[in-house]
């Protein structure tokens, strides 16, 4: 029997799926017991993490509204280093990317058999560090967009509007890059790329404002 | 658009206006909006930053920092419908600045990154009729890596899509399904472990 994937399962706990696509999962469970124990489960978990009291947050607005009243401010270093810190871990990816490079891809009409199996495997080594540095670069761009997140309200409005025009180009092309890469190593050092673009851009803004305060 | 200014200490929450409507009244520099969106969003902030830190007093300031910092970056949120995800995006980046300043010796280790099976004969039953569930659940949760235990309580506890997960933790889709599923298998294994311990 075929399963229905977890996060349909997940879905119909959770009270997400529409009237029609509901009442089908649930008939599949119905019949299928690996689908019935793991939405049991699903529902398990909802449940013990709901039953849990609501915190109580009202008195933490007052320290909210005394901070925005005396901000403290980030030290200019704090994001040169964030992005530093990023450049050395894209480094590090691209010199293990170069040591260990990918096997060739085999031509399909070649070897017919080589169109079921993966591309190519990435050596596990590689794939850590590409992942520190994507992780990296996106500790970086959030510093970086607080930064520019501060700064903006003293901007002129026009100089703003067109500093945003280029952060969203920018955040478009990350996004773009990343939405197609898995675990292929030239579609990973394209998200690097485009994290490097974007950090370069929002870098250009901060230095800018920080430069002509 | 622009940030909103300094909200007034008015308490003033419209429960019954959209996000769509306090958000742009917000950005227009409507303070009173900003405290509706801090009164709506702020416990499920708190909950998860108290999740995170296990520390009631950071998870305090920490909620505190996240929403000036949504202050200030009003401007750059798109969409109303993306609210939760955005502000459980940066209360992250506050939790991984706090956990930084606690401890410099490098990224959180996940305990467990391969869990073989899921549990061991335990059932959700069993699990959700225990006396010592919270008390199981508790370590449980502790037992995960903060960032599978961050991506976890989005899903699960806070009902975010897999979408705005990606987005808040910087992941790939893929790697948010894979980072969910095995801390579910780890989050089972680890509370039939605790059911056994208490059966013995």
């Amino acid at each position: 029997m075929t399963h229905v994937p977890v996060e349909e399962l997940e879905a119909l706990a959770f009270g997400e799926l529409g009237p029609g696509r509901a009442a089908a999962v649930a008939a599949h469970v119905e019949a299928c017991a690996d689908c019935s124990r793991e939405l049991s489960w699903l529902r398990a978990e909802k449940a013990l993490l709901a039953r849990r009291p609501v915190p109580q947050t009202s008195h933490l607005w007052a320290g909210v509204v005394a901070r925005l009243r005396h901000p403290r401010r980030r030290p200019r270093w704090a994001w040169r280093l964030a992005v530093a810190g990023a450049g050395v871990a894209a480094a590090a990816a691209v010199l293990l990317v170069a040591l260990h490079p990918a096997p060739p891809v085999v031509p399909a009409q070649q070897a017919p058999v080589a169109r079921r199996q993966p591309r190519f495997t990435i050596d596990p080594k590689t794939l850590a560090a590409l992942d520190l540095a994507e992780r990296d670069y996106g500790n970086a761009a959030k510093v970086l967009e607080e930064e520019y997140g501060r700064l903006r309200p003293h901007l002129d409005p026009e100089l703003a509007r067109r500093w945003d025009e280029t952060l969203t180009r920018a955040r478009a092309q990350l996004g773009e890059s990343r939405a197609v890469a898995a675990d292929d190593v030239n579609a990973r050092m394209r998200v690097l790329d485009g994290y490097a673009g974007y950090l370069r851009a929002l870098r250009d803004v901060v230095q800018a404002e920080e430069a002509n305060p | 658009m622009r940030a909103a200014s300094l909200p007034g200490e008015v308490p003033g929450a419209h429960d019954s206006q959209s996000d769509e409507e306090v958000l742009s009244r917000a950005r227009a520099g409507d303070a009173e909006a900003f405290r509706v969106i801090f009164d709506r969003e702020a416990p499920g902030v708190r909950r998860f930053l108290g999740d995170l830190l296990r520390d009631d007093a950071a998870a305090d300031e920490g909620t505190q920092e996240t929403f000036v910092r949504a202050h200030q970056r009003l401007g750059t949120l798109e969409q109303a419908g993306k609210l939760q995800g955005w502000l459980f995006g940066i209360a992250r980046m506050v939790f991984f600045e706090q956990v930084r300043r606690k401890r410099r010796d490098g990224p959180p280790v996940d305990p467990a990154d391969e869990p073989a099976q899921a549990d061991r004969g335990a059932s959700p039953e069993a699990v959700l009729l225990s006396a010592e569930s919270d008390r199981m659940l508790d370590g449980a949760l502790r037992d995960l890596g903060e960032d599978r235990r961050a991506a976890l309580l989005m899903r699960i506890d806070h009902g975010l899509g897999y979408g705005e997960i990606a987005d808040a933790m910087g992941w790939t889709l893929q790697k948010v399904k894979n980072e969910i599923h095995r801390a579910r298998l780890q989050l089972r294994r680890s509370l039939a472990g605790y059911l056994e311990e208490g059966a013995r």
